[in-house]
């Protein structure tokens, strides 16, 4: 009933809960669906005011006490059962709605009770279901079904009462268990955890040189069955990359469209302070080395993603199709109402001097300037991509939106450029995916996902790479999509500290942020797409202060993109 | 408009400046062609230390800026201020083309001659009236830079071309701005420097509970503080961007009652004008998720209003 589970309905439940616990700054441990993969609106808000009313790090650490005993599963439903009770009588006083949710889930199990095929009454916890029907049958004011006297005291035992608070709920949880399981939590880590805890010190002195570019699989839809998440397992060896390494990001990534001595130039600039252990890169993904034995399994899995992304434009493109025309139609009129319109003659406005003659002689009011429908064609994109480890859930889809954008402002007859960063063994990646002058978009199909984000320096790369003819005399727009999660495994160089510091979190977001601040500074338009969780929307705010939209599915993408482009457009007209 | 001194003073708003804005509409009566730019308001606003606030801005003569989020009431304020001082309003909507010509006024041909066109500022400074202007960031800097000298202590309109125009004393410019979600641009400091500026506060549960009570005195006290309670929380889910601001719209909840009250189920009203202002279907079902667990869908008039 209630499990860790990724869905596609996975947000609408977090919703619920947010909504019940009066509080959207935390991920729920729990989320409740039904058999058919809807979500228990009852029992979602039953997690969130568990959140509301009591102290929910503390109960899930419960929960998790058990968690490796092979009753668990079975004990987490009769404690929810207790839980339940407890919330209910807390919230209904003012929330009395509460009570109609609570009928109708006690009817929903009752119709369903007769719907469940032989097979899948097996799969059930009988001691569990006897609880459940119990509990429901007497909200629905029924009989309640035949019990045992030990069933019957669990059945009391279950309803803990609206007056407990954490540790009375936990006591009356730790009580249940152990009057009718014999069972004691420990209280302790479980095994588990200390393992985790003992490989971060044996991993310490190596980490970073087992970077290594992983590129995975999966259905690209985002229903994988856990969230990505990239972890540091310590610090990693504070040296400068080797030739070694330049060999690998050579041999994966293509050579280098820049030369050496361009370079060196570059990473004098922008290699300095935090990140001075740190080196970029910049190519057009020509000339990978296949010979190369981890570059050939790279390439290989880029590849197969490649075609995944292709098949997945080809399936979807009537649906894509349909985007880019509504984009471009939107932009159009955004467009249109902030870049400079030319001035064309009018009935009123302001005179025109050497018009003036015609009114007294050819009586033709038409002397006077307004602002006319034609603009002037002046800004180039950049559209930066975060291809690092955490995006490989939704890689389609990415490439996809890149596409989306991509044509759509080509429509328009404005110039822009694609391009993907990664970081990995201590490289800053840029890949250009399609340049400026390129007419064809297919290349953003060649995106992947794999290695580390160190969002600051791929910004302050991507703002030095105004060479392109193409942007000469335009005003720059960049929009990164981006999950506002930096994160990488060559620390932040030491400076005037003892120790490096890990390249993730608070630090890493305040380092993004400057890195944003100052391409602003070079009168670049910054503006983010994010594709993330929630838990990182204050970040999101800090490094982009406002110049973001949040885009959950393609259809959206339209709206988001275009209100975006009027803020950043906004902002240029007035400055 | 004797209701609206009477609800200030049972708002608790200093008496002092009740009676300052009483002499001031006593003094400055509307003159008869333009009793009709009177405003007459639907609502009141809710907020003593907002009126107390505005009112001594106004009295003393400073030009208001209401800056703060959607759906705070800075509209139903300013209307209110214009009936409250019994002035005419010119509601100006600024755009992004908002230019000198849009505000001042356009030179045009009258058949004879080159004439000057007035535009709403002009109006306003001339006949001493409340002028509202209406999103004022959107606007352009350039585009602001002529109402400059209207607004600080050179009261006066420079038209290019044409006449200098002093401000008649009555005239205040009460503009209004949004900011939040996509961060609508700040105003540049010469400009915010001639305005008072009032950050308007989100409106409490309790102003919202008297705001639906005093509209609809028969409504069911229990299910008033329901509806209360579902504004508090779409309110918070359009703060952490799980739903667009489409849906937290003030009015939209109001039009709600009135809908029940005409007879429809709350589930029907509530959908008609709050759910359906998001055009996407899944954000909709996020917003019904939210309503579901506050109202029940099926409520009758009798049972919102209690009779």
């Amino acid at each position: 009933m209630i499990k860790k589970q990724f869905t596609a309905s996975a947000r609408r439940a977090r919703n619920i809960i947010w909504n019940a616990a009066g509080r959207y700054d935390f991920e729920p441990p729990f989320m409740a669906f039904f058999p058919n993969g809807a979500p228990d609106h009852y029992f979602n808000m039953v997690v969130g005011l568990v959140e509301k009313w009591l102290e929910m790090p503390r109960i899930w650490a419960f929960f998790e006490s058990y968690g490796t005993d092979r009753r668990a599963e079975e004990f987490d439903e009769f404690l929810w059962l207790g839980l339940e009770n407890c919330v209910y009588e807390k919230e209904v006083g003012e929330r009395p709605i509460l009570a109609k949710l609570r009928r109708d889930r006690a009817e929903r199990f009752s119709v369903q009770q007769g719907m469940l095929s032989r097979q899948q009454m097996e799969y059930q916890s009988m001691p569990v279901y006897t609880q459940q029907e119990a509990r429901w049958a007497e909200v629905l004011g029924k009989n309640a079904p035949l019990l045992t006297p030990r069933e019957k005291r669990m059945a009391q035992a279950l309803k803990f009462p609206g007056s407990l608070d954490t540790d009375g709920v936990l006591a009356a949880m730790a009580a249940f268990l152990k009057t009718f399981f014999r069972f004691e939590p420990s209280g302790e880590e479980t095994p588990l955890r200390r393992g985790g805890a003992l490989s971060r010190l044996l991993l310490r002195h190596e980490h970073r040189r087992r970077d290594r570019l992983l590129v995975r699989t999966g259905t690209g839809e985002g229903d994988h069955p856990r969230a990505v998440h990239l972890g540091h397992d310590g610090l990693g060896r504070h040296t400068a990359p080797t030739e070694e390494d330049e060999a690998y990001i050579r041999a994966v990534f293509g050579r280098s469209v820049i030369s050496d001595a361009e370079r060196r130039v570059l990473e004098n600039d922008l290699c300095v302070d935090a990140d001075a252990d740190c080196r970029v890169w910049v190519t057009a993904g020509e000339g990978v080395d296949t010979a190369h034995r981890e570059a050939a399994d790279v390439r290989e899995s880029s590849l197969l993603q490649r075609e995944r992304n292709q098949a997945f434009l080809t399936e979807n493109a009537a649906a894509l199709q349909h985007t880019i025309k509504a984009l471009a139609t939107r932009m159009e009129t955004v467009l249109s109402s902030y870049l400079r319109h030319l001035p064309e003659p009018s009935r009123a406005g302001q005179i025109c001097p050497e018009k003036a003659y015609r009114l007294p002689i050819l009586q033709d009011s038409r002397v006077f300037l307004k602002s006319g429908e034609e603009i002037e064609q002046e800004i180039f994109v950049d559209l930066l991509l975060d291809a690092s480890q955490s995006r490989r859930n939704m890689q389609e889809t990415l490439s996809a939106e890149a596409y989306v954008v991509a044509k759509s402002l080509m429509a328009l007859h404005f110039p822009v450029r694609v391009s993907t960063f990664r970081s990995i063994r201590g490289y800053t990646v840029l890949d250009v995916l399609k340049s400026a002058s390129q007419t064809d978009c297919r290349g953003v199909t060649r995106f992947y996902a794999g290695g580390w984000n160190r969002d600051s320096l791929a910004l302050r790369l991507l703002g030095h790479m105004d060479d392109d003819p193409v942007m000469r005399g335009k005003q720059r727009i960049l929009l990164i999509m981006t999950d506002a999660s930096p994160n990488d495994s060559t620390p932040i160089a030491a400076m005037d500290r003892w120790l490096p510091r890990e390249y993730e979190g608070a630090a890493a977001v305040k380092l993004t942020e400057d890195a944003v601040r100052s391409l602003r500074a070079w009168g670049i338009r910054v503006g983010a797409v994010f594709h993330g969780n929630s838990i990182h929307m204050e970040d999101l705010n800090q490094i982009y202060n406002h110049a973001y939209v949040r885009i959950r599915k393609a259809t959206q993408l339209a709206q988001g993109i275009s209100d975006l482009l009027l803020l950043l457009l906004r902002e240029m007209r007035n400055d | 408009m004797e209701e609206l001194f009477r609800f200030l003073t049972a708002e608790g708003v200093d008496a002092a400046l009740v009676e300052a804005a009483r002499a001031f509409r006593r003094d400055h009566p509307a003159a008869a062609e333009d009793q009709n730019r009177v405003p007459v308001p639907e609502y009141f606003y809710y907020g003593r230390r907002t009126w107390e606030l505005a009112l001594a801005a106004l009295l003393a003569g400073k030009n208001l800026l209401l800056a703060g989020p959607k759906a705070t009431g800075k509209n139903v304020l300013s209307e209110n201020l214009c009936a409250l001082f019994g002035r005419p309003m010119w509601n100006v909507s600024f755009h992004v083309n908002a230019d000198a010509a849009y505000l001042i006024g356009t030179d045009t041909y009258n058949g004879q001659a080159v004439v000057f066109r007035p535009g709403p500022i002009w109006l306003c400074a001339r006949k001493g009236g409340f002028g509202i202007l209406d999103e004022i960031n959107m606007a352009k800097n350039e585009a602001l830079a002529v109402l400059h000298a209207a607004l600080d202590f050179r009261r006066s309109i420079d038209v290019s071309g044409y006449d200098r125009i002093d401000l008649q004393p009555e005239t205040r410019f009460i503009a209004t701005m949004n900011y939040g979600y996509a961060g609508t641009r700040d105003l540049n400091e010469a400009l915010t420097s001639r305005f008072a500026v009032l950050d308007m506060p989100l409106i409490t549960g309790e102003d919202l509970n008297k705001l639906i009570s005093r509209r609809y005195p028969e409504i069911n006290p229990k299910i008033c503080d329901q509806f209360v309670r579902l504004y508090e929380e779409l309110e918070r889910k359009a703060e952490s961007a799980e739903i667009s601001d489409a849906a937290l719209d003030l009015r939209g909840l109001l039009d709600a009652v009135a809908l029940m009250e005409q007879g429809l189920t709350s589930g029907d009203a509530l959908d008609m004008c709050v759910v359906n202002k998001s055009f996407d279907a899944y954000e909709r079902g996020l917003i019904r998720d939210v309503i579901a667990a506050r109202i029940p869908s099926d409520l009758t008039r009798d049972v919102v209003f209690g009779k």
